[in-house]
């Protein structure tokens, strides 16, 4: 009995070895050696020594207007994203797991614009909003579209920046989906049908519970992805249009990520940075371990 | 077993691959901020290979895809900093001023007016000479009717504005100016126009406006007159590209002729090659006394890395730029700059740069004093301030206090 | 009759869907085709001379400073190990980790799935500066070498696998794995000859999604190769095409489609995988 429980032990290890093993070099050890940094002076350029500066970085972290803006809009813009993209690409799964001829030119289709990134994404995305959108009002005679444009007011360039995003991401996110959906036993739905199950009572008690697993990921890799977009958000507004917040004018689409890279690289104060960057982890682990802890609870094990 | 195969493959790959040549030559890496001149700059370095025998290993990386700041952080992380790199001013200095070595004693400091210097020492070597003013489209002032050498203070340009926006169907132009102040474009607003206030019409590198700012000290009249001149050129400009528009479309609307007046400098000659028409700057209305003449100093120096063994190479790379034939050529005929250096007597191609040496010859030019201020305080206070007005979410009275409080908030 | 017209239906909603996804693509094709002016003037035009694109590509392909055949070869190294080894770990950790229902499991499951929240900029320099003192240790180039990106990649794309791996195994009844012991396989036979198979759909979408971001990715080679270095990927060659005033967008959309086409090549034959793997062989 032993010698079994020692061989599943080892075999535990043993598999999980090489993984293990570059994770704690590429994401465990840098991550400590960079919250180490968060609590001294460390600046990335040549410095005469570390110095170690305590919750300096942090108190100037909580005091900083564009960090409390930057986690507003985050927020905001994460629900919506998490909303918007997977119910869009759930749907857009159930589409091509059907008997549709070209399914699969269509599943290539959708996943395609998660290829594209940076410039080249905001250049067509930009066109789009500052000279189509405005030509195309201005054929149909819709005087607000040529006048207004999207990204020029940083309200409507958020949702400007949530529409790209899912763009971009729904793809993404549909290949998950389809792999859950693709998973489902066929017998089992056969077996439903015999049975004399409806479509959508086929649908609820068989296919929704089968990708709960799948749910469990999507909903925290959007969340996740959401709360650290950068790239869309570069390309596509930049630090945005100005906003009036608490009195000053300040970037009105600068979203967490990019506010955390604009601290090390305009203010240049990277320990000030990597701080904003600790608190940021803090907060999404929280939210995404506990999302992730009660998906799981509700997941099927056969 | 798959995995132990894959594992020993992958290990034979890299280590074939990270095989050793032992190194005799002399090497040196040059890092630089302008992709556009990595060509020119890689065939540069093979000639001064073949002159010499020391190598050079061009990095560039800039723009829009590559950040300058992040490699050179990453390279000193790494242990591996290069031994040339671009600074931009005493922010970037003092990042790096620990490894930054002393050029006091290089042949070429006497032939150069612009080099940058800390404490009495020369630190810097000037990368070229570049200005900015007012750019004009020579042939549609002339059909407009309206004499650039006029046009040297608000009350002239507010007629000009005026006149030219009147015949916008005969120009064939969409507005009188192209102007930019939107994200991603701050530098235009809050760093050059903003210099307009800190410099214009004054001795060149007079600083009182400067230091009077810094204390929070603001005159009135200079201030008023100059969020005049910020408002005149909004108002003239075309709304797409003021809000929203990028480098390109800036800078394209004025190659399109669809606008008369370009606010950039003479690194838009780059952009401007297929142009047919004549240019030159015009000096800025930032006052309503004359200011006669355009902002002109160096954009970038090279700094030389002092820990490096091959700190002296570098330093004979950038005499070599200044003093062989081939390096002049490159700097002027290759990469298009205006040369810093008074002894090189090649001009470049460019008619903007060529209307920037005119002036500086003429002796016309004022000083860059922007970088007096951060450039957080610059991009992330100011700019918003700026883009305020251009989106008209700001009166031009809500807009003179949001920049009056943001100058006095900065003060010491 | 009915299912036939809600078929018309959704194949007419599918058409119109994808048409909205795509058409910025054929931007970037038709624009490959235009000179930069050109491009600059009227995006939305079609070309001149549909033939620029092969100049173009002749242009990237045999240009000096961008070595491209280089970068691509390295970026099919990269790549390909990469994948592999994101695959294989990744599969086997979560495996073990599904079946051994202990805290430790449990914890570190959870320590995988929190790193992927941890912002890139936390790593960033770390990253570097520890590769780099592992290198002086160790003497194992991890900096400017193949090794070093590799191991990186499967580091940081560990996570999501663990995550979605874990997610479909427990959906794996447990009575196919006994009966396997029961047959005399060992742990490693089961696994790779039972388990992994059944899991084809999940594997193959694990491909793709790392397989798309290691191509094209920037920022993690640019800060463990270098850029100028002997080690280059393809996003690092081609990446001058962006200046800091002037941009070539025609060779920059030219480039951008050399790099989509074996992404479009590979998803196409990988999407055969998936639906071959359908679970008729759970239930045996």
């Amino acid at each position: 009995m032993n010698k079994d429980k020692r061989k599943q032990k080892i075999a535990f290890w043993l598999f999980l070895a090489p993984v293990l093993f570059s994770f704690f070099m590429v994401q465990i050890i840098p991550f400590v050696i960079g919250v180490y940094y968060s609590f001294t002076n460390w600046s990335a350029t040549a410095q005469p020594s570390i110095d170690f500066v305590g919750l300096k970085n942090y108190m100037e972290a909580f005091k900083d207007a564009t960090f409390l803006y930057s986690t507003i809009i985050t927020s905001i813009y994460t629900l919506a994203n998490i909303i918007l993209v997977n119910v869009i690409a759930f749907s857009l799964a159930m589409l091509v797991t059907t008997q549709i001829k070209g399914r699969n030119f269509y599943r290539a289709g959708f996943f395609l614009p998660n290829v594209i990134g940076g410039i080249i994404l905001g250049y067509i995305w930009q066109y789009i909003f500052n000279q189509f959108i405005p030509t195309v009002g201005g054929i149909i005679g819709v005087k607000f579209l040529t006048e207004n444009l999207m990204l020029a007011d940083s309200k409507t360039a958020l949702a400007a920046l949530v529409i790209v995003s899912t763009w971009q991401y729904a793809g993404y996110i549909m290949m998950i989906y389809v792999a859950a959906l693709q998973n489902v036993p066929r017998d089992l739905i056969e077996a439903a049908q015999i049975d004399g199950a409806t479509p959508w009572q086929r649908f609820r008690s068989i296919t929704i519970p089968m990708v709960r697993p799948a749910f469990t990921v999507t909903l925290f890799l959007t969340l996740v992805n959401s709360f650290k977009q950068f790239d869309v958000n570069a390309s596509l507004t930049g630090v945005g249009p100005s906003t009036i917040f608490m009195g000053k004018a300040i970037n009105g689409t600068t979203l967490l990520a990019m506010n955390i890279s604009n601290t090390s690289l305009v203010l240049r104060n990277t320990a000030l940075a990597q701080a904003k960057a600790i608190l940021f982890f803090v907060v999404l682990v929280v939210f995404s371990l506990l999302q992730v802890y009660f998906s799981k609870k509700k997941e099927v094990e056969l | 077993m798959k995995k132990l195969i894959i594992l020993i493959s992958m290990l034979l790959v890299a280590f074939s691959l990270t095989g050793c040549a032992p190194k005799k030559t002399v090497e040196i890496t040059f890092k630089q901020n302008k992709p556009e001149i990595d060509a020119q700059l890689q065939a540069f370095a093979a000639a001064y290979e073949e002159e010499t025998g020391v190598k050079v290993n061009i990095v560039s990386c800039g723009g829009s895809s590559c950040t300058l700041g992040d490699v050179l952080r990453s390279d000193y992380a790494a242990g591996e900093m290069p031994e040339i790199f671009p600074i931009d001013g005493i922010e970037s200095y003092n990042e790096w001023k620990l490894i930054i070595d002393d050029l006091s004693n290089e042949e070429w400091v006497k032939d150069t007016d612009v080099s940058f210097k800390v404490d009495g020492k020369v630190v810097g070597f000037p990368v070229s000479i570049e200005g900015w003013g007012m750019a004009y489209n020579a042939d549609l002032l002339e059909e407009a009717g309206v004499d650039p050498t006029t046009l040297t203070n608000y009350d002239a340009y507010a007629a000009a504005f005026a006149k030219i926006d009147g015949m916008k169907a005969e120009l064939g132009i969409d507005s009188v100016v192209s102007m930019a102040a939107g994200p991603g474009m701050y530098w235009v607003t809050a760093h050059h126009n903003f210099n307009s206030l800190l410099s214009n019409g004054l001795p060149y590198g007079d600083r009182s406006v400067v230091d009077a700012l810094l204390k929070g000290d603001i005159d009135e009249t200079r201030f008023n007159e100059y969020a005049d001149w910020v408002n005149l050129l909004f108002t003239y400009a075309d709304n797409t590209v003021l809000t929203t528009g990028n480098y390109d479309s800036q800078v394209g609307a004025f190659l399109n002729q669809k606008a008369v007046f370009l606010h950039q400098g003479n690194w838009v000659d780059g952009n401007l090659s297929a142009a047919t028409f004549d240019m030159a700057f015009a000096p800025h209305g930032s006052s309503k006394t004359a200011t006669d003449g355009i902002f002109v100093s160096a954009p970038a120096w090279y700094v030389v890395n002092k820990d490096s063994e091959n700190a002296q190479a570098a330093k004979d790379f950038l005499e070599f730029m200044v003093y062989n034939e081939i390096g002049q050529k490159y700097m002027v005929e290759e990469a298009g700059m205006i040369p810093a250096f008074k002894n090189i007597t090649l001009e470049p191609k460019g008619k903007l740069s060529k209307s920037v040496m005119a002036w500086a010859k003429a002796g016309k030019i004022f000083s860059w004093q922007q970088y007096n201020f951060t450039g957080d305080f610059r991009d992330n206070t100011l700019g918003p301030i700026y883009n305020q007005l251009a989106s008209k979410e700001a009166t031009l009275d809500e807009f003179k206090a949001l920049l009056k409080k943001a100058l006095e908030d900065n003060a010491d | 009759m009915n299912r036939k017209i809600t078929r018309n239906i959704l194949e007419a909603l599918a058409i119109m869907l994808v048409i909205f996804f795509i058409v910025p693509l054929f931007l970037v094709f038709i624009n490959a085709n235009k000179t930069n002016a050109e491009i600059l003037n009227a995006p939305l035009s079609l070309p001149e001379n549909w033939g620029t694109i092969f100049k173009n590509i002749a242009n990237i392909w045999n240009n000096p400073n961008i070595r491209y055949s280089k970068a691509l070869y390295s970026s099919v190294i990269v790549t390909f190990f990469s994948l592999a080894g994101i695959t294989i770990f990744s599969a086997m950790g979560a495996w073990v980790l599904v079946r051994t229902k202990t805290k430790t499991s449990f914890a570190i499951f959870m320590m995988f799935v929190a790193a992927m929240v941890i912002p890139f900029q936390v790593v960033m320099f770390p990253l570097v500066k520890w590769f780099g003192t592992f290198q002086q240790w160790t003497g194992i180039p991890m900096l400017r070498s193949y090794f070093g990106i590799i191991i990186a990649y499967i580091g940081f794309g560990s996570s999501l696998s663990i995550f979605m791996f874990h997610g479909f195994m427990k959906s794996i009844p447990l009575d196919i794995e006994e009966a396997a012991y029961i047959d005399g396989c060992g742990r490693i036979k089961t696994f790779f000859l039972i388990v992994l198979p059944i899991l084809k759909p999940i594997y193959v979408t694990i491909l793709i999604l790392n397989g798309i971001w290691i191509w094209n990715d920037f920022l993690l080679p640019l800060l463990v190769l270098g850029k100028g270095t002997p080690v280059q990927t393809i996003p690092l060659a081609v990446s001058n095409f962006a200046g800091a005033f002037v941009t070539s967008y025609d060779l920059l959309m030219t480039a951008i489609f050399m790099a989509l086409v074996p992404v479009v090549i590979f998803f196409i034959s990988a999407q055969k995988h998936i639906i071959k793997g359908m679970v008729e062989g759970s239930v045996k």
